[in-house]
């Protein structure tokens, strides 16, 4: 499902000097999986959600979601990838003058969804994430947990094949985080692969699931039913 | 078209929040379309003017009593093999005469006072050319030596003095005209585009939203072109509406003190009401369109 083959990026500090934010990175993920990745702040793991989601090209090496070949992807196509992989953030990414509904439906719309579908839609995958009584608030009369149940709703609303969250119970406390890392857990059985980067040694131990550590833009352990050690 | 209604829905909710940016977009792209329009409708009621009048003219040439008949009508029979010549015809003194007292059958006492004196009207040539712009240089033929002694006035020098002056007026309207609307449509294109560049930077965190969630750039770009489009269809009707006004109050003031030309401005927007308003929604929107373009381009940027 995903696959990364030697991959290297670096961004550029000032002139000339560029520091490698990914260093030969390989890694596979297959499709179904739960995968957490960890690591310190700078390890490298917004880097690796960015290049999944097509926001930044690997300098070397190769990129491979859903059999596609990101080096072939063309800058018009991006869009439409998008809509098949959902990422979710720590700080939600709500649009906060749009109501429960209407944050979820915008996905829908921006793919020019037919407004009758977005109807039938939006209220089941509110069902999904526990919110079907919340679906006029706004943003602001939510509590954490439940914009970020927001966020993972929106993100589901495609159907996408790939789940990607990046700290999504960063904000959150101990109650509300295992609210999420539940619906995420749902959302996997029922076939959907879900990637999640987490700095919560909490939740990677009790969870038993496949974890990847990053270290300074390079992969120093994988392992299929991992623990987090600092 | 449902996706058109949420392009123009966004941008005129845009437009909106925008306030006295908004306002200061159409007003300066209203002065713009006020001026290019003024200036045009100017030119074009100058440039008839001046076609009519030129229209009008022949050329008469008046001889001394010096001339004989025998020269006058050689100079008539050189100048009719003219191409520039569309007819001449030769009138003598006593002709000139004739048709003096005709005109002035109503005035005794002028005509008794013509009695006792000789004939003091002069011989001449009236001469009609097939092309107003080649009487310049037909005008030229007198100044030649051998009819300089028998040559007493050519008509046409006078008018042309005129014209000239007319002609250097409608050239001055026209670089004045260039030079305003050229700096007004720099202006707009610079409000306009740091409005929109406003709008952008204010819709930064909804733009990378879109992004995330798999918009395409015509979809994210559109209500920010559609903004600018939206600026220049209201200046169109707020110019036009002045425009109408101005002339419809200052008209009478424009005919006291033009003229002719006072009247024909009015009655050339009302004849062209059409045309202008197609040819300012044209410059309108695409001086918006084409701002928001710029800095759209510039700063909604995709991987």
């Amino acid at each position: 499902m995903i696959y990364f083959e030697h991959v290297t990026k670096k961004y550029e500090q000032s002139e000339g000097d560029k520091t490698e934010a990914l260093s030969d990175v390989t890694l596979h993920i297959k499709p179904k999986e739960f995968v957490i990745v960890v690591g310190h702040s700078g390890a490298g793991k917004s880097t690796l959600i960015k290049l999944i989601n097509c926001e930044i090209r690997a300098d070397e090496g190769k990129v491979y979601v859903g059999g596609i070949d990101y080096k072939e992807l063309k800058k018009r196509d991006i869009p439409y990838l998008r809509r098949k992989i959902g990422v979710v953030f720590q700080d939600y990414k709500l649009l906060p003058k749009k109501n429960v509904f209407e944050n979820i439906a915008y996905a829908l719309e921006v793919s020019g969804v037919k407004s009758k579908d977005i109807k039938s839609r939006v209220p089941k995958i509110l069902e999904v994430v526990g919110l079907q009584k919340k679906e006029k608030n706004f943003p602001r009369e939510l509590s954490g947990g439940e914009r970020q149940r927001v966020a993972i709703a929106r993100a589901l609303v495609h159907n996408p094949r790939i789940l990607i969250a990046d700290e999504p119970t960063g904000n959150l406390d101990p109650r509300n985080a295992w609210g999420i890392i539940e619906i995420l857990l749902r959302v996997n059985q029922l076939g959907t692969t879900v990637m999640m980067t987490t700095h919560n040694q909490d939740i990677v131990n009790k969870l038993k699931k496949r974890v990847i550590v990053l270290k300074n833009g390079k992969v120093t352990k994988d392992q299929a039913t991992g623990v987090y050690e600092e | 078209m449902s996706n058109f209604i949420r392009l123009l829905k966004t941008g005129l909710s845009s437009f909106r929040r925008n306030g006295w940016l908004s306002l200061a977009s159409i007003t300066i792209m209203v002065l713009t379309l006020i001026t290019m329009s003024m200036f045009l409708i100017v030119n074009v009621v100058l440039n008839t003017g001046i076609k009519t009048i030129q229209d009008k003219i022949d050329i008469s040439v008046y001889f001394n009593d010096v001339a004989k008949q025998k020269d006058i009508i050689n100079l008539q029979d050189s100048l009719a093999e003219l191409k520039e010549v569309k007819s001449i015809k030769y009138i003598s003194k006593d002709d000139a005469l004739a048709k003096y007292r005709k005109q002035n059958a109503n005035n005794p006492k002028l005509l008794e006072s013509l009695k006792d004196t000789e004939n003091p009207l002069p011989a001449s040539l009236e001469i009609k050319v097939t092309n107003p712009d080649k009487l310049n240089s037909l005008t030229k033929v007198f100044d030649q030596e051998e009819y300089k002694l028998y040559i007493h006035k050519v008509s046409y020098k006078e008018n042309q003095a005129i014209i000239d002056k007319l002609f250097k007026a409608t050239q001055f309207t026209k670089q004045v005209g260039l030079a305003a609307t050229g700096i007004f449509t720099a202006t707009a294109l610079l409000i306009i585009f740091n409005t929109i560049k406003m709008t952008i930077f204010a819709r930064k965190e909804e733009v990378d939203i879109m992004k995330l969630v798999g918009a395409t750039p015509g979809f994210i770009k559109g209500p920010f072109i559609i903004e600018g489009a939206i600026y220049g269809v209201i200046s169109t009707f707020i110019s036009i509406v002045v425009i109408a006004i101005f002339l419809y109050f200052l008209s009478p003031a424009l005919i006291n003190y033009f003229g002719g030309v006072g009247n024909n401005l009015t009655d050339f927007f009302l004849d062209n009401v059409v045309a202008l308003v197609s040819a300012q929604l044209f410059v309108g929107v695409l001086i918006g369109v084409l701002s928001s373009w710029l800095a759209v381009r510039k700063y909604v940027k995709f991987s």
